[in-house]
């Protein structure tokens, strides 16, 4: 038998604060020991909550296009969010618009990008955070990408880029992650892992017992935290973000949640997930336990509900109307941001394009 | 259960204010999955669907307020509908797109094409049909030229009128004159007659011509002869079967007089009337019309000076003679007038020289210029 | 008989594959216990299996890669990636292995494998779900490319595909899965996949066209048979190798000729049939050769997307000014 010894070994970590009960299992991080701030964190994920009911509501009369919900995520995507600076980027998946309206994304501007126009994607208050990345995984050499700038130009800024567990079987996100520990970027990789990949569950995703050991396969940090556990997720994203900061490089972080939607509008987990096992999930689900935790602490009483429900519903019907209300585009905007400054075969197509649009409008109405 | 009624919510409670719905119409639920939001004295309560299933209705607005064991939510019984898709719409038909009227826009100016616009096919058929393409005017897109604009040159370059085809006398003119066009190499010698003393409207003057046509044979024999061009033999004969042309309506005839170079001018004048009866009468026999030695040809009895006529082999000479007319003539005594008749003779100069017919030519003129 | 939608025909043309040869092997995202997101799979876990039926990690470059070991392996493996949008990562895989391994091996090893994938737009999709990429696949050798338009064809050259030793990428257009419907019967006849298919007769114009541009071509030629114009409707279904002759032939007969896609014009494969038009029926040509296709921009999203598909009345409007050419 050959001499052994033991070249390397892993753990991984599981982080909380609160059970599913809203029970406190640790002491708060210092920077939420007011009310404040936890409030203001459960007004993020009723806020989400609302916005995601009120697309699927859309969507359904037949208003908005196709759209992802992000039911039973909201603490991933608000955790993350939260944690991160104005000047930080954000780079997600198409399932984080917690994270996009905590940073300032309007939900009208997230009804327009689910409605098909492309000016939801302008985030007049996020100018640097990238759109949704359709194509799973691709964005996390991306991500590793933006954060190399930042190290360039030893900027004290940082990268949060979401995906979820189907998306570590991409060979695009080990290649972000091997790229982000080489060369030591500020990046921090968040895997929300929602344990399904449409009809695919996670133990048919990988072999790997936790997502997170990935990060160790590219010699960086990996642990994973309670995803239902808003708090929980941010104190960890804000430690990742001060490494990388820092300049001790990047992160990932493994956000155990659970999607209690369907995978889209269009697609019916029932044909692939009994609806029995679904239904636990809702004893876990991030809302119920924030709010359990508030009103146990007394910061929380039944009038804040009734005025903060009144409240968000109001202003997401709002949100609704104006998008209702929102033209469509020029269609000359179909062709102007194809190049910096428009070819003259593509200027004649485009003219093309608006003759013919004219024509068949005036032989619709003959 | 399809029908879902507002649970007790406890504690004597009789209604509840429905603050928000969390579900929409359509939606897949599942159990204990919170469908609203009721505000009660005592608190904001979560009410949890009792079962799986799609909702199919809800019963009651945001800001109503519901009684406790009213109907709050039907669900759908019906098996519910595959979309058979993750994204998008299957079943989305294509109809004209709803999208606002664009107004008008100036198009960018367009370089005029130098040169016309034909397409191959196009040019394929000017090509065949002889057609020069940059005469003719396009009436397509951008002034191409069409297949129609082609057929309309072609009609253009005709003349008016239905081509007939040639038969008769004028089908065999047209291949005889092309036949001795591309054998006879022709040259033409042009001179007068004085007349004046024996010319008057009365006089036969074919005779005479016949007679000088003899007399420029017995001078020089050598125009009186047949030239094969493919066996370059000359046969020069010693009788003159004389063609003379007769115009007829209808076209050109030439009735041959046998060896008029021994007959004497009444039998050769008697033989040209009856001939030429025959003519009229359409009646000349064939072998009448066979084998002239030599062709005498009065074109100028309507009109006409000289001609250069065609020689048709294996001939190889033609006597042209033109219209007798009255000439101011320069004489010692000043000037005078005297009726002149012009000779133009044609050969074959393959065969003949200029010499001979010119000393034929002045046999002739010594012969049509005595009294008699 | 009832009608058999696109779908309907290609699940009944994997279920026929897999059942006649137990080497052909299905895998792809979401494809077993679900049947597929579009439903093209649907019943084959159950009937033959999840070892033949292989629901995959989500990862495109790997699924080809993989089908590629399966291929030269002994299998014939039928992969799905669930839409165009996402095939990219295979087109290393497909034009620096698949189409190369008979050639560079002298024939030892084999690659007989398809990629199917839902492609085209007209569905309000999402960003990345309307692609038409067709046009990359044609110019890598050895590759054969296919796009059916109808039920039938859609069987018909699948099954032949699938039975073949050549790599196929087989583009199935989603607005015809459920859009395209007719009568058909399980029978297990292949077709042709070197062949263009003339659906309609004319004299006076040539349409060519693939996928869900073939119906707008029949409309338009019906909807201009009453106006007294006679088009010849070409599906070319087989992209590469291309039966030029075929589309030659007829605008030999025609002299105009109008080719109709759905991915942007530039470096379309209307390019390429142009200029087969131009090399064989040059003497021929009335009008200029037509392209009515998707504009050089990405395409739109839904709010916009009835700006760039070519449709019937667009198409309308080419055939209007290839007949002013007289």
């Amino acid at each position: 038998m050959a001499q052994s010894t033991i070249a390397a070994a892993f753990e991984v970590g599981y982080v909380r604060y609160l059970d599913e009960t809203g029970k406190l299992l640790a002491p708060l991080p210092d920077d939420l020991q007011q009310p404040t701030p936890l409030v203001a964190l459960y007004r993020a994920l009723v806020r989400t909550r609302t916005f995601d009911a009120k697309a699927g509501a859309l969507q359904r009369t037949g208003r908005l296009g196709t759209y992802a919900s992000s039911l039973g995520q909201e603490a991933v995507s608000v955790g993350a969010a939260s944690a991160m600076r104005p000047e930080d980027v954000l780079i997600p998946s198409f399932r984080e618009h917690g994270a996009q309206l905590w940073r300032g994304a309007s939900p009208t501007e997230l009804f327009l990008y689910w409605g098909g126009d492309e000016r939801g994607n302008s985030f007049a208050n996020a100018p640097y955070d990238f759109p949704n990345c359709v194509p799973v995984g691709s964005h996390a050499p991306h991500a590793a990408g933006l954060a190399l700038t930042m190290k360039l130009r030893k900027e004290p800024r940082a990268v949060v880029c979401i995906f979820g567990d189907g998306a570590t079987s991409k060979g695009d996100v080990y290649e972000g992650m091997n790229f982000a520990g080489v060369w030591k970027l500020p990046v921090v990789f968040v895997v929300s892992n929602n344990q399904w990949a449409i009809s695919v569950p996670l133990k048919q995703q990988t072999a790997a017992q936790t997502l997170a050991q990935k990060a160790i396969a590219a010699g960086i940090p990996g642990g994973q935290v309670d995803g239902n556990d808003v708090i929980a997720v941010r104190a960890c994203a804000q430690a990742a973000l001060a490494r990388a900061r820092n300049g001790d490089g990047p992160s990932v972080i493994e956000a155990v949640t659970y999607r209690l939607g369907d995978h889209t509008t269009a697609d019916d987990a029932s044909r692939y997930r009994a609806d029995s096992e679904v239904s636990p999930h809702w004893q876990r689900e991030p809302i119920r336990r924030l709010h359990q935790y508030l009103l146990a602490a007394g910061h929380w009483t039944k009038d804040d509900d009734d005025r903060l429900l009144r409240e968000i519903n109001a202003e997401i019907d709002l949100a609704a109307e104006a998008y209702l209300k929102t033209a469509p585009a020029d269609p000359a905007s179909v062709f102007d941001y194809t190049y910096a400054e428009l070819p003259p075969d593509l200027l004649a197509q485009k003219l093309a394009a608006l003759d013919e649009l004219s024509a068949q409008t005036r032989e619709a109405a003959e | 259960m399809s029908t879902f009624h507002l649970p007790d919510l406890g504690e004597g409670l009789q209604d509840a204010e429905i603050v928000a719905w969390h579900v929409a119409e359509g939606d897949h639920v599942v159990a204990d999955e919170p469908l609203l939001a009721v505000e009660t004295e005592k608190a904001v309560v979560e009410i949890p669907s009792p079962r799986s299933g799609y909702i199919k209705r809800l019963l009651g607005k945001p800001h109503e307020r519901v009684k406790v064991g009213a109907p709050i939510v039907e669900f759908d019984d019906a098996p519910h509908a595959d979309t058979g898709t993750v994204v998008g719409d299957l079943s989305v038909t294509r109809a004209a797109p709803a999208l606002p009227a664009v107004a008008a826009v100036p198009r960018a100016a367009v370089r005029p094409s130098l040169r016309a616009e034909v397409s191959p096919a196009v040019r394929a058929l000017a090509r065949q049909r002889g057609v020069d393409l940059a005469a003719v005017v396009g009436t397509g897109p951008g002034g191409a030229i069409s297949r129609a604009d082609v057929e309309r040159a072609v009609a253009a370059a005709q003349p008016a009128g239905e081509p007939v085809a040639l038969r008769g006398m004028r089908r065999s003119m047209a291949v005889n004159m092309a036949k001795a066009h591309a054998e006879v190499v022709p040259a033409t010698v042009w001179d007068e007659a004085d007349v004046e003393p024996w010319w008057n409207e009365q006089t036969d003057v074919t005779g005479r011509l016949i007679r000088a046509v003899a007399a420029g044979c017995a001078a020089q024999p050598i125009l009186n002869s047949w030239y094969d061009g493919k066996a370059m033999t000359l046969r020069t004969f010693a009788h003159i079967d004389l063609g003379v042309a007769v115009d007829l309506e209808g076209g050109l005839i030439v009735p041959v007089l046998r060896d008029v170079g021994n007959k004497p001018a009444a039998v050769v004048r008697g033989d040209l009337d009856k001939l030429k009866a025959a003519v009229r009468a359409r009646s000349v026999p064939v072998a009448d019309l066979l084998n002239p030695t030599m062709t005498l040809s009065n074109f100028g009895m309507i009109a006409g000076r000289q001609a250069a006529l065609v020689v048709v082999p294996p001939q190889v000479a033609i006597v042209g003679t033109g219209k007798i007319a009255r000439y101011a003539v320069p004489t010692s005594a000043g000037p005078a007038f005297r009726h002149k008749l012009p000779i133009s003779i044609t050969f074959d100069h393959r065969a003949v020289t200029g010499g001979e017919v010119s000393r034929f030519l002045k046999a002739m003129i010594d012969d049509l210029e005595k009294e008699t | 008989m009832p009608e058999t939608t696109m779908i309907q025909a290609i699940n009944l043309a994997l279920a026929r594959a897999m059942s006649e040869d137990e080497r052909v092997i299905v895998l792809g995202e979401d494809i077993g216990v679900d049947g597929g997101v579009f439903r093209a799979t649907d019943g084959l876990f159950a009937r033959f299996g999840p070892e033949r039926v292989r629901d995959t990690p989500l990862a495109e470059a790997g699924i080809g890669g993989i089908s590629i070991g399966l291929a030269a392996g002994g299998f014939k493996p039928v992969a799905e990636i669930q839409f165009t949008g996402f095939i990219y990562p295979l087109i290393d895989q497909i034009a620096n292995h698949a189409s190369r391994f008979r050639t560079r091996t002298r024939g030892r090893l084999l690659c007989p494998m398809v990629v199917r994938s839902p492609c085209g737009g007209g569905i309000h999709a999402p960003e990345h779900h309307s692609e038409s990429p067709e046009a990359m696949f044609t110019n890598i050798p050895g590759l054969r490319v296919i796009v059916p338009s109808s039920p039938r064809r859609a069987y018909g050259l699948l099954l032949a595909a699938i039975r073949g030793s050549d790599p196929v990428v087989f583009m199935e257009p989603t607005r015809l899965y459920r859009g395209a419907r007719e009568e058909m019967t399980d029978d297990g006849a292949a077709l042709p996949v070197d062949r263009c298919f003339v659906l309609r007769e004319g004299s006076d114009v040539t349409l060519v066209a693939w996928g869900a541009m073939v119906p707008e071509a029949l409309a338009t030629a019906t909807e201009w048979d009453a106006k007294g114009v006679s088009a010849e409707v070409i599906d070319v279904a087989t992209l590469k190798p291309l039966d030029a002759e075929t589309i030659i032939n007829s605008v030999k007969t025609t002299g105009r000729c109008i080719v109709v896609h759905e991915a942007p014009l530039t470096g379309g494969f209307g390019g390429e049939i142009a200029a087969r038009v131009a090399e064989g029926a040059f003497t021929s040509l009335l009008a200029p050769v037509q392209r009515v296709a998707g504009y050089d921009t990405v395409m739109p999203l839904p709010r916009l997307e009835d700006i760039y598909l070519p449709n019937a009345a667009r198409i309308g409007h080419a055939v209007e000014r290839a007949m002013a050419y007289a």
